[in-house]
């Protein structure tokens, strides 16, 4: 399929990723200005105001407390209800940093040998857990006091980065002159590394989004009840493997079945499958 | 499909690399955007000390930043910017106060970048509407970048001053907390962490 082919196909999806930009991300940041707005907070609205990590740091860092009135949190469980009921939609159709990495990562001419891809899900689940596992380990050693480390929350944020960017690309020059040592990691690992050397340039989803895994898991939990999600029809498969090649979180099987643990409901595989094959719904 | 090690070892190469960066992030923490809090009033804070009063105790302690404690990524690609942080200022008093912010002898080029829920007069850096007794400013961030000169940026003193914390309205200094930026001597503050 030719990129043309492929905007075409899926220039809803596009579409809403673009809409998402302008929801979250300031100057714009339509969402958060809509909540500072009716809650008369006068600070300006930003990628931060609705932080994907930082709930989920305090929950396990033993600052639950801190969750009770926060918009953030209340913006987090909301991304996670929708994923059990819908899928993970967020992450598919409109979370920024998510989509700024895959259109870096469409929009770099690399050829593919170049490019990493993880063919078995079960590796890739693999990683992905170890993470969140290690993420949960480090909120509780740092919220616990237990040894001298650093939250990896804060420090390795990529909505600061591409905070930062927007505001250097709509004239404030000097939010991108300050990096510190975990910004840059944090660029590296997400546009270079996560984006333009890893198939799908979802690579930090994958590997390093909280708020990712949980939705991952919420949504696995709907399906199992019958809920929204992507299925695949055996039938009507020719094995031409245009599914595995589009997929941007690697999440379908050598055997063409979808891993509810990867997938993000974006369905590029039902749009570039020429026999039908993925549908979504939830029959 | 990959056998069990295999999967074992994708769950521990990943675990395993979270806890590295929480280390290394521990390691140039103490150096680059250092965190801190600040109560008011406070008085001169000389050494580490814990503010008690209305709310919860605050933690505070002179500011000391060593540039050679700095990451190498930072000190390669980004050494003559270096940045500190708040988000927290509480009133641990018993009157409200209008809180008006100076830095205190400054050498070098210094960017304020504030937001808060709390009316804020940028021109004379005050928060023109009273914190309450027990309170802290609602979704408070302050950043301040100490643009380092090239010709000083291995100086033995970069900076050596600190951060005056006032009553707007009658001028008396409710808080003062030292800031040194320098190289050398292995003496370092904050807490490593961020936004906590």
């Amino acid at each position: 399929m030719t990129a043309i082919e492929t905007i075409r196909k899926n220039r809803w999806r596009y579409l809403s990723l673009v809409l998402g930009f302008f929801l979250f991300v300031g100057p714009f940041a339509i969402i958060a200005r809509m909540i500072n707005t009716a809650t008369g907070n006068m600070a300006s609205p930003t990628l931060h105001t609705l932080c994907y990590r930082m709930p989920v740091d305090w929950l396990f860092g033993g600052r639950w407390y801190a969750l009770i009135g926060s918009v953030a949190a209340a913006f987090i469980i909301g991304v996670i209800i929708l994923a059990f009921f819908m899928g993970p939609v967020f992450c598919g159709w409109l979370c920024p940093v998510g989509s700024v990495s895959e259109g870096v990562s469409r929009a770099t001419p690399l050829p593919d040998r170049f490019r990493l891809r993880i063919r078995d899900p079960q590796v890739t689940k693999g990683l992905r857990y170890g993470f969140f596992a290690g993420f949960i380990a480090v909120s509780v050693i740092v919220g616990y006091k237990i040894a001298s480390i650093s939250s990896v929350c804060c420090r390795y944020c990529t909505s600061s980065v591409l905070q930062n960017m927007a505001d250097g690309l709509t004239g404030q020059m000097s939010a991108v002159a300050y990096w510190h040592s975990g910004s840059l990691v944090t660029l590296f690992s997400w546009l270079v590394i996560g984006g333009i050397f890893m198939s799908g340039g979802r690579g930090w989803c994958l590997f390093f989004c909280p708020l990712g895994v949980l939705s991952n898991l919420s949504h696995t939990a709907g399906k199992k009840l019958g809920l929204y999600r992507m299925s695949y029809n055996a039938d009507k498969c020719l094995d031409c493997t245009h599914c595995q090649v589009t997929c941007p979180t690697w999440a379908i099987a050598p055997d063409k079945s979808v891993d509810s643990h990867l997938c993000i409901t974006c369905q590029e595989c039902t749009n570039s499958c020429p026999q039908g094959s993925y549908e979504y719904g939830r029959s | 499909m990959p056998n069990a090690p295999i999967i074992a070892f994708a769950v521990a190469f990943t675990f395993l690399l979270t806890l590295g960066a929480a280390v290394y992030a521990s390691d140039f923490g103490k150096a680059e955007m250092v965190h801190f809090r600040m109560a008011v009033p406070a008085g001169s804070v000389t050494s580490p000390t814990v503010i008690r009063g209305a709310g919860a105790p605050i933690e505070m302690a002179p500011i000391v930043i060593d540039l050679q404690q700095r990451g190498n990524l930072k000190k390669l690609l980004n050494p003559g910017v270096e940045g500190i942080s708040t988000h927290t200022i509480t009133n641990v008093g018993k009157k409200p106060v209008k809180i008006r912010m100076e830095l205190v002898n400054v050498t070098i080029p210094v960017r304020w970048e504030v937001s808060a829920n709390l009316l804020y007069d940028p021109d004379t850096r005050t928060f023109t509407e009273p914190l309450l007794p027990g309170e802290s400013i609602r979704n408070l961030g302050i950043d301040w970048f100490f643009q380092i000169p090239e010709e000083r940026l291995y100086d033995e003193i970069v900076y050596e001053g600190g951060l005056r914390l006032s009553d707007a309205d009658t001028g008396e200094v409710l808080t003062y907390l030292p800031i040194t930026v320098k190289n050398g001597d292995g003496l370092v503050s904050g807490s490593g962490g961020a936004c906590h």
